[in-house]
């Protein structure tokens, strides 16, 4: 069979592939980014690419509109390879994937908010209440050579000094550091540094090298999220953090949650490709890092993550099948300290990966992070963390107790199952204005480039605006109004953002019926799981003193807006903490202290799950909520929407 | 010793629905049907008011059923083809207080009458009876849209009940109902979320909450009825705690779920266990009705007049009696 050469554009690479493999398996292969929001099924229309030259065969799609057809324009995952080829990849499939400008990390981690809502994401973090003792600590020996009265071997002479230095009960060493070490004490005069990493209950001797380097001691702390991965350098001599850098998940492109991707995995090759797609996009992070603070990566000695469950069985490729199955089983969710390097990531070779407990097989160790940074368990008063984001998490709990549940919001306000929605990057929408009477619409982008479609949080400013002007009814149909903006569509009514003049693509940016449908639905699930999960526990959200958004999308939220189209309770809004992301917090707490991370441990074991799938009152309590605000509008009282 | 009655004290009521409108009220109607009104639970005479009995409203079409059982024809078999006849009959020699005409011959694939023909209809039905009206459309969305705001400009005055909103098709109806000052039918399938939704959008239009009625959807005797039964209690539950969005009277579909089931139209031939067909239908239709009256219906629309005398007697000796009565 031939192979042709296929030539992606703008990119400019060229890349070999057998005749009758797909456009996006060839874009894949070539480390070239397209949209792929349903993992390849030709349903989601994201993936559209302008063939310039050369013959394909492809199946037909609705998501493919006949003027579309005749500039040559296909789905990639829907169209096979016939000869070489030019293929061009539109603006609209290719958000800039390879990194966040600096800019967007800050707003990511620092959070967001309108003049009105200028609220700073509080690093809840910053709370020294760990004593630092990082994941690995090195420590400079000075050894007293052997003598006929000290003739004790080289390995008990180096527990013995480390032990008059540090208390530590117990310790192990690999082999391969005892077969090096009676030469290498010899040759350095015996002054060496040691790396001693926590190897759960035990202390490892992971490395031991000639004179001091005790200064250079490095380490990582990851969120590893289902649609944003973030990194982070910090020091561990002295805790400060020294760089941070994000970057999509390219998981992505074989589906945009979890679930999708679990499927995904069971496919021949199928977590390889996951695992190598996540442990790609790490090392790109960690050599950025490394590279911008000229450290040698010799000296990043361990690295900590925390994401939802199936993010961590991907990331150590341990198969996640069981995860989708009745009765849900993680294959572990407490997983040792392991060597980062079996699973791929390029540290130090003999550098330790740890990963934050979690809790289910749905309230992953990106929870347990988060409640311990937001040091839930530390507070007296009833406190509610909410995880924004495509399985939304929500903690209930304080000192006496922690209950947590999860709800499948789905991705609309990650920019998913939504027609113009796009992930928060460069060029998406995230604040919103719509003015009364006239319906014109004022926005900001991220980044202040050319719109290029809507991200959750603009989402909620225009839901919120179009209530308020009135142009939505409660049960999220746009009326019949005169006005150049709202016009009947292919998903139903809807209302124009931005028209195509003004947009980076060649088409309007509209909110449609069926997205409204959408969103209305994620909002319900987050905030019936909310309130499930408080009436379980019999109490009510005024009850609630502290409550904890968290999330990439989390640190964009306008707090009153998210409330006026239900998506948060309606309490005061000084109750309410932006605490941006949370779970990479908790995980640089973990990586700088020994304690931490027995908290950690603590917190996962304490904390109880309760399953919404199987509570009859969920169903209830989320028919209710599928209403703007909410069928019982006595729960909404600030809100006075006509 | 004497027992005390452990009474429970409801903190508002159910609305009262006024249908028809006689000479002085600018209609034409000889008198008003009020419904609603309760402030407890059904029949709990010592815990609140009960100002209103649940009445029957008999259920005429425009056109001949072709489906209704050979029983439930009977009745009426010299009428079926002329509504104005089947009207009379009912008030005449049935003493129905309350009609309500189903405009089935409007829908798409049974007759697709024109919405001027069925406007016209209403009108001479109005001239010919002088007992309020409840018009109910096809159930076709769109035929619905062009026939009821005829229907209901045709009735101008006559505060008639016009139904049925549904969730996603209410606009149109609501703003018909707005102009010509009746009453309106919201539907929600046996879910009081949806109810509770739809009477926030229908009054969001402007349209009072008091001037709806709340079609809950029901199921007959053996198809739900006890789903029918939770839903409208919990309705009730929350409109007397407070809840003015739920605080509408019902009206319940009776005649045509319980003439739907096999039980009631089956004939002896068929199951000769079952007895005859002419006494079970009956039977079908008046205890899912009575059923019903027991869950908080305010309005039952029937079919078959010895079902609805059998009613009409359990709802007289219902309410004569200002005791919790006693079975006989």
């Amino acid at each position: 069979m031939g192979k042709f050469k296929i030539t992606f554009y703008p990119d400019n690479k060229t890349i070999e592939v057998e005749k009758g493999k797909t456009i996006l398996s060839a874009a894949i292969s070539a480390g070239v980014y397209i949209n792929s929001s349903c993992g390849g099924d030709g349903v989601c229309g994201r993936c559209k690419v302008i063939v310039k030259r050369g013959q394909v065969v492809s199946q037909p799609s609705g998501r493919i509109k006949p003027e579309e057809r005749k500039q040559g324009i296909y789905l990639a995952c829907l169209t096979t390879i016939q000869s070489d080829l030019e293929v061009e990849i539109p603006a609209e499939s290719r958000i800039d994937m390879d990194k966040l400008t600096q800019d967007e990390i800050d707003l990511r981690l620092k959070g967001l908010f309108s003049e009105s809502e200028d609220v700073q994401a509080q690093e809840s973090a910053g709370k020294e209440i760990f004593s630092h003792s990082p994941l690995a600590t090195k420590l400079y020996l000075e050894l007293p050579p052997p003598n006929l009265e000290d003739k004790i071997s080289d390995l008990e002479r180096l527990y013995r000094q480390i032990q008059r230095i540090r208390e530590i009960p117990i310790m192990q060493t690999g082999l391969s550091n005892i077969r090096h070490l009676g030469e290498l004490l010899r040759n350095s005069d015996w002054k060496v540094t040691v790396t001693l990493g926590k190897r759960n209950e035990t202390t490892e001797i992971v490395l031991i090298e000639p004179g001091d380097t005790s200064v250079k001691n490095f380490g990582l702390a990851f969120d590893i999220g289902t649609t944003t991965i973030s990194g982070q350098l910090v020091d561990l001599n002295n805790k400060k953090i020294l760089g941070t850098k994000a970057t999509y998940n390219k998981q992505a492109s074989f589906g945009s949650d979890v679930i999708t991707r679990i499927i995904y995995a069971q496919q021949q090759d199928g977590l390889e490709k996951l695992h190598h797609t996540v442990i790609d996009s790490m090392n790109q992070i960690i050599r950025e890092l490394v590279k911008e603070n000229n450290i040698d990566l010799n000296n990043v000695n361990c690295i900590l993550c925390a994401g939802n469950t199936t993010m961590v069985h991907l990331l150590l490729k341990v198969d996640p099948t069981y995860i989708r199955k009745e009765p849900y089983i993680a294959t572990a969710n407490f997983v040792p300290t392991t060597r980062a390097a079996e699973s791929g990531i390029k540290i130090n070779p003999r550098g330790l990966l740890s990963c934050v407990p979690g809790v289910s097989s749905y309230v992953g160790g990106d929870i347990t992070a988060g409640v311990l940074s937001c040091a839930i368990e530390d507070e007296e008063d009833l406190c509610l963390l909410i995880d924004v984001g495509t399985n939304g998490e929500v903690v209930l709990g304080s000192r006496e107790f922690l209950i947590s549940a999860a709800a499948s919001a789905g991705p609309a306000f990650e920019g998913s199952g939504v027609a113009c929605g796009v992930r928060a990057g460069r060029g998406a929408i995230q604040k919103v204005k719509i003015a009364a009477k006239t319906f014109e619409v004022s926005y900001d982008t991220i980044g202040k480039a050319n719109p290029v479609g809507i991200c959750g949080s603009g989402y909620i400013d225009i839901l919120s605006g179009m209530l308020e002007t009135g142009i939505l009814d409660k049960d999220g149909k746009i009326k019949e109004i005169s006005s150049k903006r709202i016009r009947d569509g292919e998903n139903g009514r809807e209302f124009v953002i931005v028209f195509k003049e003004d947009t980076a693509s060649s088409s309007d940016i509209v909110i449609s019926e069926v997205d409204i449908e959408n969103i209305k639905r994620a909002k319900a699930a987050i905030y019936s799981a909310a309130i499930t999960l408080v009436k379980h526990m019999e109490l009510d959200f005024k009850d609630i003193k502290k409550i904890f958004i968290a999330g990439g999308f989390g640190t964009y939220l306008n707090i009153d807006n998210a409330i006026k189209i239900g998506l948060l309770p309606d309490l005061e809004r000084e109750r309410f903490i932006f605490v941006g992301n949370s779970s990479l917090a908790g995980a640089r707490q973990i990586l700088l202290s020994y304690e931490a991370m027995k908290r950690a441990n603590e917190i996962a074991r304490k904390m109880s799950y309760f399953e919404l799938s199987t509570e009859v009152k969920y169903m209830d309590e989320y028919m209710a909520a599928l209403f703007f605000p909410h069928t019982d509008l006595a729960n909404f009282p600030s809100i006075k929407i006509k | 010793m004497a027992q005390e009655l452990m009474l429970e004290k409801w903190s508002s009521a159910i609305s009262v629905v006024n249908i028809g409108a006689t000479k002085e009220e600018g209609g034409s109607r000889s008198k008003v049907i009020k419904v609603g009104g309760q402030a407890t639970l059904p029949f709990l005479f010592p815990e609140g008011s009960i100002p209103n009995k649940p009445v029957i409203a008999f259920e005429i079409w425009d056109s001949a059923p072709m489906d209704w059982p050979d029983t439930l024809k009977q009745p009426f078999a010299d009428v079926l083809n002329d509504p104005l006849k089947w009207a009379k009959k009912c008030v005449d020699d049935f003493k129905a207080e309350l009609l309500c005409l189903k405009l089935q011959g409007a829908h798409p694939d049974s007759g697709d009458k024109k919405p001027d023909d069925e406007a016209e209809l209403v009108e001479r039905i109005l001239k010919t009876v002088d007992v309020p009206l409840v018009i109910l459309g096809c159930g076709d969305d769109a035929k619905d849209n062009l026939v009821l705001p005829a229907c209901s400009e045709a009735a101008k005055g006559e505060c008639c009940l016009i139904g049925s909103a549904v969730q996603d098709n209410y606009k149109t109806l609501v703003a018909a109902v707005l102009a010509d000052g009746h009453n309106i039918v919201a539907e929600s399938p046996i879910d009081i979320n949806i109810a509770k939704q739809l009477n926030i959008l229908i009054s969001d239009m402007g349209l009072s909450v008091e001037r709806i009625v709340i079609d809950p959807t029901i199921g007959a005797l053996g198809y739900g009825l006890e789903y029918a039964y939770s839903i409208m209690e919990r309705a009730r539950l929350a409109a007397l705690s407070g809840d003015k969005m739920m605080a509408c009277p019902f009206i319940c579909k009776v005649g045509q779920e319980a003439w739907r089931a096999k039980e009631a139209k089956a004939k002896m031939t068929e199951f000769p266990a079952w007895g005859p067909e002419a006494e079970r239908g009956i039977a079908w239709e008046a205890i899912t009705a009575t059923a019903l009256i027991q869950s908080g219906a305010d309005i039952l629309v029937m079919r078959h007049p010895a079902a609805i005398e059998k009613v009409n007697k359990y709802i007289d000796n219902l309410m004569t009696n200002d005791k919790i009565p006693m079975s006989k």
